[in-house]
């Protein structure tokens, strides 16, 4: 599950950070501006998970597409590939090897509600100074931003979150640090701005894939 | 020597002697009270204890841990829902905190580290307990090649980045866990049955299981006290908009409704005490009397209530309304006994004289009244219900002690040397009305017969309809807090607090496995045909001792080395960290151990932490005793409130089918007494036109019948008849009309009227259905005071017409 919220956050903060607002620091305020102004709907990605379970990191790439607030296509690529897909009303993740495919509820009061709506909110201009610590510093090629958060459901999606945000003011490296130390960290590249076609936020499971609903519902 | 005559004489001549019998008595009488007085607040006793659903509701309030839970709940405005996500910790971590609590449930046990670590803690007991197929197919992972073809697998799911796999290595890391926790799971789903935030964020539940030794009234008021502190500063810490911190559960109802007895008794005697006495004095003039009418009630009262403590052990909440009745019908006695002292002393008898003329004349009629009233409230036991007994039987002990009390103690108060009231205002205005309806009937008996055969025609037709209320919450006060907090939670969340109950008892842990296998496959089947919505049971953690020794039997098959040396192979072979697979070697080393038959079979109760939020489930299912259980039904629509308004509506036919039926003993009686049929068929009519004007009122004034009020129609029967005794008795005996009928009219005007007030004052109480009996009485004893004088009295003048020369009153 901590997985999930970790692509999503990933996901969200990537562009979303695009369209920040204002906080109370003046010069995050006209970054996250400048950042907005700058908005990305699609990367590459290099990500790295240190998980409590394994002894090694898990390393995998591929391509994400985002259109906010809570669409996004997430393509990972080599031996262990998978599909994750939200509409905004579902996610699926779907595992080409395996021939299956998870789907997980969005609204109805799903356990992913909670933190999608608080990453949103958090991402919003409105909210951001309330359900964020936020710390900038400029650095060579750009700024560090590290994200703290404030509200409890966000709390319980991750401890801290920073984000490397390059000099074309794109976020190019998120570092996640989970609740039970777990870490994720993803470097994108290739960003564009290129529009998104509605239909990259669709999927349909292939035939003869083994369907399950983790949460139930 | 007549009894009358002997009442006098002791009265008069050994006054000392009386005082100390009744000093006595009442000193015994509170000295029992104080120390034996048990209240019983159940709203359940008032309901008919025959009835099954009633029962099972009992021994779940009496044996099931949830007697001591308080629901609190956080109410803030829809801006602040991120805020109230982020307060509840802090207020939950409060509530923990607090001397008077000892467990908080604030979120599914599910969502928590420590929620999940004492579930797996209880996995080798529920495993045991899985049935046969199910147990041999669970062990089957345990083979070394499904060891390693289930790792693989997973690693593989975690390297595509699926969070499922990630989340079952990390709670079920052998396997077992999820197989042995399934029946678990399926029977039992608290989160969705029972949440705890509403579905748009603006409330959250917190339930907190208290440490108060007992629920009783002074225990829960006790409690409440400390918890109204605790939620005069629990606010702090919150910066947002309004917050509203609710409290609900068994003890701030039992706390607020005793409390507002007290008021309700203080307030409505206060009322009555007013009422009555501005309405004496206008009457007679004196103070004194009214003092000694209050002595021999309250007296009366202590009485009844002494005894009926005695016999029942316990008291009912809906005895409250004894006390009321009593005084309602006890003034009567009391006016009408003083009324004709009264008169005799002004007719030049001496005290002793005028006490003995006043118990002679009026003995008779204060002893079929309260006798018709006694037999009519004492058939009140066939009610079924506990609380509705008990009334019937404190009032019918009450009201012939106060007859007694008031052809004596009254006379107490009663000074020898104080001179008659010469200029009766009153009785000469009665007199004039008396004087004139004898002497021309027929206008007065056309106008009261038209006015009166209209209400009743209002009253008995079906429109407008009498709308009977037979919710529980008709009895509860105005503006409970405790009840305003429960009907807001229902409002954010309907689906709590519905579901249908069903109580399971077992002589033995394996019968009660075995019963409530059989009711989960009942109950599967509707579910399945959609009769319900859903269903949970504890039958998942009903252990069957059979079924664990076979499958302990089973255990000895497994090959636990091999199983332990294949997971620490697969392990290496996949990266996997060992320490974050810790709990599967301890798993296995457990149930290695379990092959030993000498090893005591393992219990879910003796390992679940007795901190943990699991607890609040189990305590849902479990009662104190063991074998004591709970299951529950969430029905497609909430047919708990229609089979509670089934059940109630069937027990408001049966009261009224009792006071029919007392009315018909009440008219048997009158035939009897009357020996007369042109007068007791105007006295029959007169009850009717009494009750028809006063279900007229209540119909045109929106007053609802309730469990209690529809106690009044058995009273105003009782009053109507005592009154139309008083009258009629009088009327066959007199020979000197206006002195003696204006004699006993003017008591019955005055005690109709205090009864009236003494009635109308429970309009002051909290209590809703307290304050619906004191309007409801008021108006059906105003009826009947309206009948009696305005129809009974020019129909008896019509009927048997008095020559107006007869002077002199017969003699008994």
């Amino acid at each position: 599950m901590r997985t999930v919220f970790f692509i999503l956050i990933g996901l969200i903060c990537l562009p979303g950070f695009a369209r920040a607002e204002a906080v109370p620091d003046a010069e995050v305020k006209n970054l996250l501006a400048r950042i907005r102004e700058n908005r990305i709907t699609q990367a590459d990605f290099q990500e790295e998970r240190i998980i409590h379970l394994m002894k090694k990191p898990i390393l995998s790439s591929g391509r994400v597409w985002f259109q906010p607030p809570n669409r996004f296509r997430r393509e990972v690529k080599g031996s262990s590939p998978s599909l994750t897909v939200s509409d905004g009303h579902q996610l699926w993740i779907y595992y080409p090897n395996f021939k299956s495919a998870e789907r997980y509820p969005l609204g109805k009061r799903s356990p992913l509600d909670s933190t999608v709506a608080a990453i949103n909110s958090a991402l919003n201009l409105e909210n951001v100074e309330n359900t964020f610590q936020i710390a900038a510093a400029k650095i060579d090629k750009g700024y560090e931003l590290a994200l703290t958060p404030r509200t409890a459901s966000m709390k319980r999606v991750f401890q801290k979150l920073d984000l490397r945000i390059n000099d074309n003011l794109q976020a190019d490296r998120t570092n996640m640090l989970l609740p039970n130390g777990d870490r994720i960290v993803t470097t994108y590249s290739n960003q564009t701005r290129a529009p998104v076609p509605p239909s990259t936020f669709e999927f349909t499971p292939p035939p003869g894939t083994d369907i399950t609903t983790p949460l139930g519902r | 020597m007549r009894i009358s005559d002997f009442i006098a004489r002791i009265i008069t001549q050994r006054r000392a002697l009386v005082w100390c019998g009744a000093t006595a008595l009442a000193v015994a009488c509170i000295t029992i009270l104080v120390t034996s007085l048990r209240l019983d607040s159940d709203v359940l006793n008032i309901l008919p204890s025959s009835f099954r659903s009633v029962q099972g509701l009992k021994i779940y309030d009496r044996e099931f841990e949830q007697t001591r839970e308080l629901t609190f709940a956080l109410l803030c405005d829809p801006n602040d829902v991120d805020k109230l996500e982020d307060f509840a910790p802090a207020f939950a971590e409060k509530l923990r905190q607090q001397p008077w609590c000892t467990r908080v449930l604030a979120g599914s046990p599910m969502a928590t580290p420590d929620g999940i670590r004492d579930l797996q803690s209880i996995a080798a007991p529920l495993l045991l307990n899985l049935e046969p197929g199910a147990f041999n197919e669970t062990m089957s992972i345990l083979q070394p090649q499904k060891i390693r073809d289930r790792l693989h697998r997973l690693h593989q799911h975690i390297e595509a980045g699926s969070p499922r796999a990630e989340f079952e290595l990390s709670f079920d890391p052998l396997g077992l866990i999820a197989p042995a926790l399934k029946p678990f799971a399926e029977s039992t789903a608290i989160e969705q049955d029972q949440p705890l935030t509403s579905p748009d964020r603006t409330m959250r539940i917190f339930l907190a299981v208290t440490n108060q030794s007992s629920i009783s009234a002074f225990e829960c008021q006790r409690l409440m006290r400390r918890v109204n502190a605790f939620r005069a500063t629990a606010h702090e810490g919150w910066d947002g908009g309004p917050l509203e911190i609710l409290v609900t559960g068994r003890s701030a109802f039992v706390s607020e409704i005793s409390l507002s007895m007290r008021y309700d008794i203080l307030a409505t005697l206060a009322g009555s005490v007013v009422l009555v006495g501005t309405i004496f004095f206008v009457g007679f003039r004196r103070w004194l009397p009214l003092l000694g009418m209050g002595f021999s009630l309250l007296l009366s009262c202590l009485v009844a209530l002494t005894l009926g403590l005695l016999i029942f052990g316990r008291l009912s909440m809906v005895s409250v309304g004894f006390c009321a009745i009593l005084v309602g019908l006890g003034v009567d006695f009391a006016i009408l006994i003083f009324g004709r002292y009264q008169q005799a002393r002004t007719d030049g008898e001496s005290h002793g004289q005028a006490i003995a003329t006043s118990v002679a004349k009026l003995g008779k009629a204060v002893f079929f009244g309260a006798l018709t009233t006694a037999v009519g409230f004492l058939a009140l036991v066939l009610s079924g219900s506990m609380g509705f007994s008990q009334l019937g039987v404190l009032i019918a002990i009450g009201i012939f002690v106060a007859g007694l009390f008031m052809c004596s103690i009254l006379f107490l108060f009663i000074r020898e040397r104080q001179a008659p009231v010469r200029h009766d205002w009153v009785f000469e205005i009665i007199k004039k009305y008396v004087c004139w309806v004898v002497r021309r009937p027929a206008p007065m008996l056309i106008f009261s017969s038209a006015l009166l055969l209209l209400l009743s025609a209002i009253g008995f037709s079906p429109i407008p309809p009498l709308h009977f209320e037979a919710s529980t919450r008709s009895l509860e006060p105005k503006n409970s807090r405790a009840s305003v907090a429960l009907q807001k939670i229902m409002h954010k969340m309907p689906m709590r607090w519905e579901p249908v109950l069903a109580v399971v008892h077992a002589t033995n842990p394996q019968e009660l496995h075995d019963d409530w296998q059989k009711i989960a496959v009942h109950w599967s089947d509707l579910q399945a045909a959609g009769k319900i919505k859903s269903f949970s049971t504890p039958a998942a953690l009903c252990l069957s001792p059979k079924s664990m020794q076979r499958n302990r039997e089973q255990l000895s098959a497994v090959n636990f080395p091999a199983a332990h040396e294949t997971l620490e192979q697969t392990l290496d072979a996949e990266g996997f960290s060992r320490d974050a697979f810790a709990s599967a070697f301890t798993l296995l080393d457990n149930l290695q151990h379990l092959v030993d038959p000498d090893t005591p079979l393992p219990n879910w109760r003796a390992q679940l932490p007795r901190s943990s939020s699991w607890w609040f489930l189990v305590d849902r299912y479990f009662g104190q005793d063991p074998l004591l259980t709970a299951g529950f039904v969430t029905t497609n629509q909430p047919v708990s409130t229609h089979a509670q308004r089934e059940d109630l509506g069937r027990n408001l036919p049966v009261l009224l089918i009792i006071s029919a039926l007392m009315a018909f003993f009440d008219v048997s009686l009158l035939a009897i007494l009357y020996r007369d049929l042109r007068l007791w068929i105007i006295q029959v009519i007169t009850l009717a036109f009494a009750i028809g004007a006063m279900i007229a009122s209540m119909k045109l004034l929106h007053i609802d019948l309730n469990m209690l009020n529809v106690l009044s129609f058995r009273l105003v029967l009782a009053i109507g008849v005592d009154y139309g005794i008083y009258v009629v008795l009088i009327w066959q005996k007199t020979r000197e009309i206006e002195h003696d009928v204006a004699g006993v009219v003017k008591p019955v005007v005055l005690a109709g009227l205090t009864a009236v007030a003494g009635f109308g004052s429970l309009v002051l109480a909290k209590n809703p259905a307290l304050s619906s009996l004191g309007s409801a009485c008021a108006i059906g004893i105003f009826w009947s005071l309206v009948a009696t004088i305005f129809f009974t009295l020019p129909a008896m003048a019509a009927a048997e017409p008095k020559p107006r020369h007869e002077n002199k009153i017969d003699t008994d």
